[in-house]
């Protein structure tokens, strides 16, 4: 029993936030020398607006780290509705494509001069934050990268080899991965990987040359026969019994990491981050393999200018300074995300850094390789809730006893129901 | 010789002469002395309500466009079956901590209010500690009690030789999860209703009952529960009033997939769904709409309440 109180509320917010015009009022009138930037937890902003700090101690910069990434793009929406909007924040690109569809919540960059830095970076993820008049609404911070983070300990004590060179050649393919999945099992009768829908559905659903939209953008979900494929080996894995069940992200997975629960991680560059927090204990513990499948790409994230920003100039001048090629090089220092400016991939800094934690795997060159034949897809509206209904008929497969013969036609309903 | 009594005769009360009121002053003020709350009902009650029939009328988007659709939304809800799936999952979890609190919070409030209990406001005020703790550190204790990996109660379940049950991913023990929670958090306030009720029932009744030869359960039975009806239809009908709203619980709960409490929506009720709606999908007019069929459904039981409530009071 609760009051009815949480309903009231919550349909207060709800039509309140919903009563002012979006978009509404222009930019500026702040002071120019502060502004306020909303970012996600666990991705260390915390390092670049230190940096910034010290490259421009006469301007204050008011961090907020809000949640998850979806959090934060849900409170930047309700502050697009209506509420007190931030002057910068970070966007991931699974939530990017709603708010580019809308680009009139936003500053075009193109009005601040983004036109000139356009080149630096990647051309496909430079055209994801682009809207149908050409408005620029983001410029890209780093990019995800894809790899395999695993333990060499526990591969060496199932009796699979431990050398980075040794484990890409066990696992060529995806096919590949589950086998070796259940070679460890049996050697040790633990679960091989975490979960089945994030770190092989999700992996090899983003290697695809096309994926849930066509080039000419129409909804291919449900016959397009790669995303089907990558659905099959997510199934294939739920039910080869060698996952542990553990969903990212939340508490039991972080625990499982440390504990040695799994022996083998999805890991994108920014995941490096996620690991050596986690599971700080297990430094030098681990190797980085190449991926399954060849190259592909999870993740990376957008800073944008809400419109009605009050001080849209400082937080441009932020922009400009720590995303340049020569700024994300020294994040990439930092905290280890992958820089989405081509030009500094052959920069020593990155191409020869090693990371200790990860027994000095050449993390930059992985990453980068990795990125390298990337065949680009578009990623529309409802990209996030497609994939997120995928997700959940594998988890529902893998931790609930789902049917896995019914969990592709299971998915295609809830997905028809979910995006009208 | 006998003796007559004669009532004294009884003072004349004084006339009420009612003051005239003068000028407009007078006639206003009771008015302003009861604004302030009508002033707060219509900005955080009324127009947040009236509002939401208006945008359930719309296909809204937060940051977008809107486009007006009439009665669209709601034929698409009474068609989704994540509408009803939502409302089976509400229904289920209000039955499974319902019944086992009210029976609870009965069967306390019957000892508590034992003539002989030593110690009695202590433990009368100890009832009341789980309902002053915030639900969110409620949440992370049993979430970590029910745990499939780490969990105490999966622990004690291996020990016996029961393989570990997984909480949160099925139906039935996510519903029993969030159960635990509520009837945890909220059997100390009903027990403390239903005692206040009981106090006002003559400790001489339970005594002429036990000299009559009645044991325990048959004074519980013919005397506690039927001295405490109007106060138990009274709990039933705010318990579900407030297990229709039930929120803060599967949210946190959910592993995964927040909005939709799991993978399979197994323990989504009707506000988490509406919240989705609303702010995981930006479907505000879709939002809105569900909102409006809860409210419905809430203003339905509180006119039961009313009716029963009403009937109660002239049984007397």
């Amino acid at each position: 029993m609760t009051h009815r109180l949480p309903l009231l509320l919550a349909v207060g917010a709800l039509a309140l936030s919903a009563a002012c015009t979006p978009g509404s009022g222009a930019g500026g009138g702040g002071d120019g020398k502060s502004f306020e930037f909303w970012s996600f937890a666990a991705i260390n902003q915390k390092a670049s607006v230190d940096a910034y700090r010290g490259k421009r101690p006469d301007v204050e910069v008011k961090l907020t780290e809000v949640g998850t990434s979806t959090e934060t793009a849900q409170a930047l929406t309700t502050a697009l509705a209506g509420g007190k909007v931030p002057d910068l924040v970070l966007i991931q690109g699974d939530n990017l494509p709603k708010f580019v569809q809308q680009p009139q919540n936003f500053v075009d960059l193109r009005t601040l001069g983004a036109d000139d830095l356009k080149g630096d970076y990647l051309d496909w993820v430079m055209k994801q934050s682009v809207a149908k008049d050409g408005e620029v609404l983001g410029l890209p911070t780093d990019v995800g990268g894809m790899a395999v983070a695993y333990r060499t300990d526990l591969f060496a004590a199932a009796g699979l080899p431990t050398e980075p060179d040794a484990v890409n050649a066990l696992w060529p393919t995806w096919d590949a991965f589950i086998e070796t999945g259940k070679r460890y099992k049996q050697a040790t009768g633990r679960a091989f990987t975490d979960n089945a829908a994030t770190s092989v559905f999700y992996q090899a659903v983003n290697q695809v040359s096309e994926k849930y939209y066509s080039d000419s953008r129409d909804l291919v979900y449900d016959r397009n026969p790669q995303v089907r494929a990558a659905f099959d080996l997510g199934v294939e894995a739920a039910t080869a019994g060698i996952t542990a069940g553990q969903s990212s992200f939340e508490p039991a997975w972080s625990a499982g990491m440390a504990q040695g629960q799994y022996a083998a991680v999805s890991a994108p560059s920014w995941m490096l981050n996620t690991i050596r927090s986690n599971a700080p204990d297990t430094s030098g513990k681990w190797g980085i393999a190449k991926i399954p499948g060849g190259s592909g790409n999870w993740g990376g994230s957008y800073l944008a200018i809400p419109k009605r920003a009050k001080n849209p100039q400082a937080a441009w001048d932020y922009i400009k300074e720590m995303q340049s090629p020569q700024g994300q090089l020294e994040h990439f220092g930092r905290v280890g995300a992958l820089p989405s400016t081509p030009s500094v991939y052959q920069d020593a800094k990155l191409v020869s850094s090693k990371d200790p934690f990860f027994s000095d795997a050449p993390t930059g060159k992985i990453y980068t390789d990795s990125l390298l034949g990337l065949k680009p897809f578009y990623i529309g509206p409802d990209s996030a809730t497609i994939g997120q209904e995928f997700l959940n008929s594998i988890t529902n497969v893998e931790q609930s006893g789902g049917d896995p013969a019914t969990a592709w036609d299971d998915a295609l309903r809830n997905i028809k129901t979910a995006i009208g | 010789m006998a003796i007559t009594l004669v009532p004294a005769p009884r003072a004349a009360p004084p006339p009420l002469v009612p003051k005239a009121v003068r000028g407009w002053r007078e006639r206003l003020s009771p008015y302003a002395y009861i604004a302030p709350f009508f002033v707060l009902f219509a900005v955080f009650g009324l127009f947040p309500l009236a509002f939401t029939f208006y945008v359930a009328l719309f296909d809204w988007n937060p940051i977008g466009d809107r486009v007006f659709i009439g009665a669209d939304n709601f034929t698409r809800m009474f068609a989704d079956p994540r509408f009803w799936n939502a409302a089976r999952n509400t229904v289920s979890i209000w039955f499974l901590s319902t019944v086992p609190q009210l029976l609870l919070a009965l069967v306390l409030a019957h000892v508590l209010n034992h003539a002989r209990l030593r110690f009695a406001l202590f433990f009368r005020m100890s009832v009341l500690i789980p309902y002053v703790t915030s639900v969110a550190a409620t949440a992370i204790v049993f979430a970590q009690l029910f745990d499939r990996d780490y969990g105490m109660l999966n622990w004690v379940l291996g020990l016996v030789g029961v393989a570990p049950v997984d909480f949160v991913q099925s139906a039935v023990g996510s519903h029993v999860l969030i159960a635990t929670m509520v009837v945890w958090r909220w059997f100390g306030y009903t027990t403390l209703l239903y005692l206040a009720s009981l106090q006002a029932v003559p400790l001489a009744v339970y005594e002429a009952a036990a000299i009559d030869g009645a044991g325990p359960w048959q004074r519980f039975r013919h005397i506690t529960v039927p001295s405490l009806r109007p106060v138990i239809i009274f709990t039933v009908v705010t318990s579900t009033i407030g297990g229709l709203q039930i929120f803060t619980e599967p949210l946190l709960i959910a592993t995964g997939a927040p909005l939709t409490c799991g993978a399979v929506r197994q323990c989504q009720t009707l506000t988490l769904f509406l919240y989705e709606q609303g702010f995981g999908e930006f479907e505000f007019g879709y939002g809105s709409a569900v909102g409006v069929a809860l409210f419905v459904v809430v203003v339905v039981i509180a006119a039961i309440n009313y009716l029963l409530s009403t009937r109660i009071r002239a049984d007397r």
